[in-house]
């Protein structure tokens, strides 16, 4: 089935003109085989996706998605406004469930382990995994308790080490310098951009397998957003890291994969060097040039 | 793009809308019925604000005493207050008419402009010789108002103010108990020789007071405690008599074999895990067994063969040993303590002083009884030379009078004197009431907006407690009367009134673990299995779980208040003193945090759902669980407005009088709440309240037009610590809210 599908979709490639296009058949409501590239075939897979659907009460958010996110670098995730990519990535952590209405199907494997079973201990695998938002959200604490928090939630109190692992975050998220000598002050003073950092210092203290960012640089201005870029550039060494973006440059400039979803499916899958600059299909192209969405 | 532009263009040329602005949309007129209504509102609370402070701070200010002499030849001493126009009766008329005839009308104050008479009220006091406490004056009888230097006022223990001149001091000898003794006068009140004798006799009182107040009321009520001691000794022997029925062996066995079963059941399921992955079930597996091993053994150990319930005879001799040793050293101290009173009493009856008051001559007397005999030196409270201060002595008296109220014991039924306890009463009140009312308040709003399933249940729950906040409160005292001080109070008294035989106790015990299993298992089940079982049938189960609980819940009840091992912690005083099974502070204060609940429960609800969403999701996302999210995130963010909650249930309980009239509230209270012999805090005594005294003098009090100032005093301090209390709780809760402020993103 995934071989004549993956054929389905070669051929397409090959003879684009004559294909329907990727918005017809999504309107007409058939199946969808995503374009995935060659090169993203047979990797290792750190979040293995599996014909993954989710419904929020009535209305479907996601269709089938089926995508293997490789090991090390940055994974972007592109698409139209609404489109899923909010909820997929929230989907990984199982942030999902906090609502009540939601309805999952297929499976999802991090780093082997599923996500998606019935005797998965949502907290401990949401431990895996650091997450940022959009909006900065520190919490009404000092900066040191912000960063430590979740080794605290572990019932870790040896003050050295919290104290170390808080350095290291802090160092890591290129916040340190500016912060080291008021650690005890409250977090929500600090500056919208260096509130992004310590959320993202918060989410790798714990040294998480993989590292959610879901928009981490929309409520920024330029140069906290260039440092963040830096910053993840540098992060994607030690972490996978998938990211969110509306941002084309910035999807260009910081990952080395990128997926194209759109209305709830995945529409291409490739390396984001052929994502922008040979894709397979007209609709990414269209929405990578600014033509699309 | 540029033939867009010409289209907008034309279009004003066309069609010729005229746009203008109304009258109504010009708010000018709302705005000044608006400001109007502000200032009406302002105006209220000001005017109410003022008069209670103006009021009540005028009390204790000392004006001069007059020395009128009427025409009739007739002189008294008062100190006046209030000047009126009045209508005269017909026969006051015509003495007037009469006394113009005379030309005795010289008077130029005793008639106003129009020919209205004036009179004037003055406080004369003395009410120990039989006079009221005021009296009105027509202006036209008087002949002359003068303010001599050396008239007083004497502030007393009993019978309010005595107005008069001092005469003399002395001091009664043996050899010449009656009349003269060393006798002296004393050319002002500010004699050094009368001020170290009021001095002196200040001591003695202050070690009288120490003596009869403290010390032999402790040593009585050591001897009540001795007593109660015994009674309980004998009540434990009697039930040791009475408990020599052994329980049903039946029972005695199904509870080994229980027992036996449970721990087994342990041990199979853990075996049984390690192979099958069977999850989550096993805890509760776990928690049935570990909780019927616990039931078992908890009847096996109260149960064994030869237990021994009560007391031995042998037991109950030693402690009547016991008792006898210690009353005896009790009663010694105690009669060497009356003889030292004795004494004291006696040195003390021999300093008299004499005071005089003008009309008839008569003195101020040891007591209504004899009112020939001088008041002792040592029932004076302050002399006060009204007419002989410069300003700041008279600022002095009136300093040293509100210290005196602040700081002292009622006096003459809680109509004169300091409101010291009534202070301590209210406070501990107030702070027990926030104890008690903020964490039930706020766990009962994080249940319902956080763990609650939000729908019909919730919303109707919602409701009633908003209209529990209507509720009149004397309702709540009512309940607080017949639930907390005769039910509650009572169990703890008393125990159990009728306790249900062993055997079936522990029957009941038995079916109560069985519906917490069920329910448990139930509520596991319905959560672990998420979407795999039918609808219908998950419903159930959590039907399942709901009834469960709730049976569980009557049935702890149940078993609670039917315990045959129960007997009451205080049941030696019963019947001759309740001790929870009356009215007091303890119930009191939780009967005003039931009517203050809403408050807090409705302030928490807001202010959790206040927290941002984002917030949580970052905690969630860090990997913590529900409980560390609400207790690190949501609580502490929540935090100001509950504090607000807290601030509003402080003012309304604060300020309720009615309740407490039910459930412990008194004119005068023996102790104090607060004490420094353990257990520190008596939730059992009975206290005193502001909001209570205020109507205890205003209307319980023989003489009420004496006490009126006081009431006036009364209610600005109750303002003043409600005002006070709540400052606090919104000091700290400005410095909560500027640890949350964030900076301008
Ligand atoms: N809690 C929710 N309840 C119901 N529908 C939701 C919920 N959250 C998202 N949706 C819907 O799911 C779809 C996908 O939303 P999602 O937030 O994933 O989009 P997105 O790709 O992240 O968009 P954006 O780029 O604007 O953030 C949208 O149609 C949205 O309306
Ligand atoms: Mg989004």
């Amino acid at each position: 089935m995934t071989t004549q599908t993956a054929q389905q979709a070669l051929a397409e490639a090959t003879n684009r003109k004559d294909a329907p296009s990727v918005v017809d058949v999504i309107a007409a409501g058939k199946p969808f085989p995503t374009e995935v590239h060659a090169e993203m075939r047979n990797t290792d897979a750190v979040v293995d996706v599996d014909q993954f659907s989710l419904w929020y009460g009535q209305t479907r958010a996601l269709f089938e998605i089926k995508l293997e996110i490789p090991r090390q670098g940055v994974t972007a995730l592109i698409g139209p406004s609404g489109c899923g990519k909010s909820t997929l990535l929230r989907s990984i952590n199982r942030l999902n469930d906090l609502v009540d209405s939601v309805r999952t199907d297929g499976q999802m494997l991090l780093n082997g382990s599923p996500v998606y079973a019935p005797d998965v201990d949502v907290i401990e695998l949401r431990k895996r995994l650091g997450m940022v938002f959009q909006k900065p959200n520190p919490f009404p604490m000092s900066i040191f308790e912000n960063v430590v928090y979740p080794l605290r939630i572990d019932g870790e109190n040896r003050r050295g080490l919290l104290m170390e692992a808080c350095e290291r975050a802090l160092k890591a998220a290129a916040l340190w310098d500016e912060v080291k000598d008021r650690l005890k002050h409250s977090a929500l003073r600090l500056s919208g951009g260096q509130q992004q950092r310590l959320c993202i210092a918060r989410a790798i203290v714990a040294d998480p397998e993989v590292l959610l960012l879901d928009e981490p640089c929309s409520a920024l201005d330029p140069l906290s957003t260039l440092r963040i870029e830096e910053l993840i550039t540098e992060i994607s060494q030690r972490y996978t890291v998938i990211m969110v973006t509306h941002n084309m440059q910035q999807a260009a400039r910081v990952s080395q994969a990128t997926a194209f979803m759109y209305l709830g499916r995945l529409v291409e899958f490739g390396p984001t060097q052929s994502i922008f600059q040979t894709p397979h299909l007209d609709e990414t192209e269209q929405y990578v040039s600014g033509r699309f969405g | 793009m540029s033939d867009v532009t010409q289209t907008t263009q034309a279009t004003p040329a066309q069609t010729t809308v005229h746009r203008r602005t109304p009258f109504s949309a010009r708010g000018e007129p709302r705005v000044w019925l608006m400001a109007m209504a502000v200032v009406v509102c302002l105006a209220l609370i000001v005017g109410i604000i003022g008069l209670i402070v103006v009021r009540g701070s005028a009390t204790f200010w000392q004006g001069p005493i007059d020395e009128v002499r009427l025409q009739d030849g007739s002189v008294f001493l008062g100190v006046p207050s209030v000047t009126e126009t009045y209508q005269p009766q017909p026969d006051e008329l015509e003495r007037i008419e009469q006394a113009r005839a005379d030309g005795q009308l010289d008077n130029a104050h005793a008639f106003t402009k129009t020919g209205e008479p004036v009179r004037r009220r003055y406080f004369v006091g003395n009410r120990d010789l039989g006079q009221e406490s005021f009296r009105w004056v027509p202006l036209w009888e008087v002949a002359s108002i003068e303010q001599p230097k050396d008239v007083v006022l004497v502030e007393r223990d009993e019978w309010g103010p005595f107005l008069g001149r001092v005469r003399t001091l002395r001091a009664v000898t043996d050899e010449d108990p009656n009349p003269t003794g060393q006798e002296f006068k004393p050319e002002s009140v500010s004699d050094r020789e009368l001020q170290s004798a009021i001095d002196t006799m200040e001591a003695r009182r202050a070690a009288i007071a120490r003596i009869d107040r403290t010390q032999i009321p402790r040593l009585q009520n050591q001897l009540r405690q001795l007593e109660w001691k015994l009674k309980a000794a004998h009540l434990n022997q009697e039930r040791r008599a009475a408990s020599a029925d052994a329980p049903p062996a039946w029972l005695w066995w199904g509870a080994m074999v229980g027992c036996i079963v449970a721990v087994g059941g342990v041990l199979g399921l853990r075996k049984a895990v390690r192979h099958t992955n069977s999850g989550s079930r096993v805890p509760v597996a776990i928690l049935a067994c570990l909780l019927l091993a616990t039931g078992s053994l908890a009847y096996l150990w109260l149960e064994r063969p030869g237990s021994h319930k009560g007391m031995s005879d042998d037991q109950v001799t030693q402690i009547e040993q016991q008792v006898e040793a210690e009353r005896n050293a009790i009663l010694n101290e105690q009669s060497g303590l009356l003889t030292q009173l004795d004494d004291l009493r006696e040195e003390d009856n021999r300093y008299r002083i004499i005071i005089e008051e003008p009309s008839l001559g008569r003195i101020s007397p040891v007591s209504r009884s004899a009112p020939d005999d001088p008041m002792r030196l040592s029932q004076v409270v302050r002399i006060v030379p009204a007419n002989d201060l410069s300003f700041s002595g008279r600022i002095g008296v009136y300093l040293s009078r509100w210290w005196e109220f602040l700081s002292t014991n009622p006096r003459e039924g809680a109509t004169a004197g300091g409101v010291y306890p009534v202070i301590v009463g209210t406070v501990t009140l107030t702070v027990l009431l926030t104890i008690s009312v903020v964490p039930l308040g706020v766990i009962a709003a994080l249940y319902l907006r956080e763990y609650a399933k939000q729908g019909v249940v919730t919303s109707i729950i919602r409701i009633a407690i908003n209209n529990l906040a209507g509720v009149p409160s004397i309702v709540y005292g009512m309940f607080g009367l017949g639930f907390f001080c005769y039910t509650l109070g009572g169990y703890i008294d008393e125990g159990p009134t009728e306790p249900t035989p062993v055997g079936s106790w522990w029957g009941l015990v038995g079916v109560l673990f069985l519906a917490i299993l069920i329910a448990g298992a139930c509520g596991l089940f319905v959560r672990r299995s998420g979407d795999r079982l039918p609808d219908s049938a998950s419903r159930l189960i959590s039907i399942g779980a709901t009834v469960g609980w709730l049976v569980a819940v009557v049935l702890a009840f149940w078993a609670i208040s039917s315990t045959p091992y129960f007997h009451g912690f205080f049941e030696a005083k019963l019947p001759e003193q309740t001790t929870f099974g009356g009215r007091g502070i303890l119930w009191a204060s939780l009967t005003l945090a039931l009517l203050t609940l809403p408050v807090v429960i409705v302030a928490t609800e807001e202010a959790i759902a206040a927290v941002p969403g984002s917030m949580r999701e970052g905690s969630y996302g860090c990997g913590a669980s529900k409980w560390q999210t609400i207790r690190k995130i949501v609580l502490p963010s929540a935090m100001p407005g509950i504090l607000t909650g807290a601030i509003l249930a402080m003012a309304r309980g604060a300020g309720e009088v009615a309740p407490l009239m039910l459930v412990g509230a008194v004119n005068l209270a023996p102790a104090l709440p607060v004490s420094t012999d353990a257990p520190f805090l008596h939730g059992d005594r009975t206290f005193m309240h502001l909001g209570f005294h205020i109507y205890t003098l205003g209307f319980q009090s023989p003489d009420s037009e004496a006490t009126a100032p006081l009431v006036w005093t009364t209610t600005l301090l109750l303002i003043t610590i409600v005002l006070l209390l709540n400052l606090i709780a919104i000091i700290v809760r400005a410095r909560l809210r500027s640890r949350m402020a964030t900076s301008a993103v």
